[in-house]
């Protein structure tokens, strides 16, 4: 749908110009004219100090005019309008009684500039400019001393006169109409390519994607079936074998299900998605069953997030050596500029004494976590109570991801730097919270 | 006890208006009919049948659909056979089952578009805080614990929760019907 309404579209501007610059040609040339053969024709009229005046008027207001740009103004135009409509009556007072049909008009053509200035800025609206000229026509043959019932006999020169106006203003009009709206086509063909672009784009990341998924998987399904084989031929199978075959497939299944249920979306460089890193971090547990579950999908640099990743296997190792639970499960969402993790687990639980666990020799993990949480200026918060359970909350600050800078705090300069560079090349993204 | 099998989501429409089961066990992938498609016909036709899906990893968009579309719960294929009947028992006893991975698919269906339009339902804090809190793994009764409520009271609020979301599916549709109509408008 093109946009024909409004201002002109700047991409109309180099028509546009186009336009008005020849419409000011024709004003100076027919201006020259006017002056021209109002200088030879001197002693023909009836005021000469009228035409002089009307002559030295016109012309400082078309210098006025075409210095100051005024096509572009609707009061200059009408303005514009009027000292042309005026012409015409006063070319009649000027000009020898009854001379007026028979030798060359005053004005010549130059009220018609009006008129095409007005279709060049008003559009079809120019159209009222021409019907408004030839009404002043009419009143030229009035001043002129032409008898109402002589009109009728100069009806040809009349009907002439007033087709030329309205022509003029009319093609003016089509003509900037034209140029409006291609341009306005032009935009939209050029944004629609741009999407389109965007889309082939994104679809051959996708299809790049899935092919190493599907090539992976491909291998890993036979592997398993390999795998699966050898064990059928053993007398009795080693629960530690299956429970390594099991994995693997769950793995593969995990990476297309990732594939077939996330948006085709890559992180920028130097981020990685949480849900991404949780998964992995939470796929080597044994002994407890792990849900992994976020609210939204967002990145992190992968620095950060690795060993985010890190503290939450700690976290569940913990689980599996100490809580006794049935079910464990890692909870991630971003709370007013925050990322939140929780791991919590259905245990038993155990009172918070530093002393005592440090004795028991079970601080081991807990320190480890804190430390690497707090190296990355967050914070960890530990709920917990005898038989209640237990939940680990780590909290870690996006800013860095919202304000796109992606710098990572924890390491030395040389990943800074390599930051920097990677800053430079791509624009980053805000981290994109509205799909699952 | 088990008053009928059917192998197709076509069948299962048929069967479930035949026989009035009290709750249906529905597998998401089938064939001729979908899961969620045969969810929403049934739920429809009989709306005293509880259905309950059967989901393989419980993540897939299908069971935040089948929600939508009537589903009083999922629990996983993967679930021991005591557990699976022990969801059957609740869902018939009226109590939404409702597992982490579904409350984090519900928080980020009301995230996507919370405060975009005026009328469409959204969560009230508490219900925020008790789906988050079915997120991390808590059970009702530790959710009761934790907030100090009773257990009724958490099972309304996920009911709520439910019903909620079954209505964004009617502005979602009508959103989708609005925007097909103005499109179709002068050119």
């Amino acid at each position: 749908m093109a946009r024909t309404r409004g201002p002109v579209a700047s991409e109309a501007e180099p028509g546009m110009r186009g336009l008005w610059l020849g419409i000011l040609v024709f004003r100076w040339a027919t201006f020259a004219w006017m002056a021209i053969a109002a200088a030879t024709r001197w002693h023909t009229f009836r005021r000469p100090g009228l035409a002089l005046a009307a002559v030295l008027i016109t012309g400082a207001w078309n210098a006025w005019f075409s210095l100051t740009w005024g096509w572009r103004r609707p009061r200059a135009r009408w303005v514009d309008l009027a000292i042309a409509i005026a012409l015409l009556p006063v070319s009649g007072l000027v000009m020898a009684e009854g001379a007026i049909s028979r030798e060359l008009f005053f004005a010549t053509a130059y009220p018609a500039s009006a008129a095409l200035t007005m279709g060049a800025g008003a559009g079809l609206a120019g159209l009222l400019a021409g019907a408004a000229l030839s009404v002043g026509l009419v009143f030229s043959r009035l001043a002129n001393g032409l008898a109402p019932g002589d009109l009728i006999a100069d009806w040809a020169n009349l009907v002439n006169g007033s087709v030329y106006y309205l022509a003029a203003a009319a093609a003016t009009g089509v003509v900037r109409r034209v140029l409006v709206t291609s341009a306005a086509e032009r935009a939209d063909a050029l944004e629609e390519a741009a999407r389109q672009r965007d889309r082939a784009v994104r679809l051959a990341e996708r299809d790049a994607l899935s092919r190493e998924i599907h090539d992976s998987v491909l291998q890993a399904l036979a592997l398993v079936g390999k795998k699966g084989k050898e064990l059928a031929n053993l007398p009795s199978v080693p629960p530690e074998e299956l429970r390594e075959l099991i994995d693997l497939t769950a793995r593969q299944e995990r990476a297309l299900r990732t594939l077939l249920s996330e948006p085709p979306g890559e992180p920028p460089e130097g981020m990685m998605a949480v849900k991404a890193a949780l998964d992995e971090a939470a796929s080597g547990i044994r002994g407890v069953p792990v849900t992994v579950t976020s609210v939204g999908l967002t990145w992190m640099p992968t620095g950060t997030m690795s060993e985010v990743a890190r503290a939450v296997h700690e976290a569940l190792e913990n689980v599996v050596e100490h809580a006794q639970a049935t079910r464990a499960t890692v909870f991630a969402e971003e709370v007013d500029r925050q990322l939140v993790i929780s791991v919590r687990d259905d245990g038993v639980g155990f009172t918070y004494d530093e002393e005592r666990l440090a004795r028991d020799g079970k601080l081991g993990l807990l320190k480890s976590m804190k430390g690497r949480v707090e190296g990355l200026r967050g914070a960890m918060a530990v709920h917990t109570a005898e038989g209640r359970g237990t939940e680990v909350e780590f909290r870690l600050p996006m800013e860095e991801v919202t304000s796109g800078h992606g710098r990572e705090r924890s390491r030395g300069g040389a990943e800074r730097r390599a930051d920097q560079g990677s800053r430079s090349r791509r624009p980053p993204r805000v981290a994109r919270r509205d799909t699952v | 006890m088990v008053v009928a099998e059917a192998a197709d989501g076509g069948e299962a429409i048929e069967l479930a208006n035949e026989h009035m089961p009290d709750v249906v066990l529905m597998d998401l992938q089938l064939s001729t009919v979908s899961g969620v498609e045969a969810t929403r016909r049934i739920a429809e036709d009989a709306p005293a049948i509880k259905i309950m899906v059967l989901s393989a990893t419980g993540e897939e968009a299908d069971v935040l659909e089948a929600v939508k579309a009537g589903a009083a719960g999922y629990i996983l294929k993967s679930e021991s056979g005591g557990d699976i009947v022990d969801a059957v028992r609740r869902v018939h006893a009226g109590e939404p089952v409702f597992t982490s991975g579904l409350a984090g698919l519900v928080l980020s269906e009301f995230r996507r578009v919370a405060g975009k339009e005026a009328g469409e339902p959204g969560l009230t804090q508490r219900e925020n805080e008790i789906l988050r809190l079915v997120a991390k793994g808590y059970t009702y009764r530790e959710i009761a614990e934790k907030l100090f409520i009773s257990m009724k009271t958490v099972q309304n609020h996920v009911q709520n929760i439910l019903t909620k979301l079954r209505l964004r599916k009617r502005y979602e549709l009508m959103r989708y019907a609005i925007q097909k109509g103005l499109d179709r408008g002068p050119d």
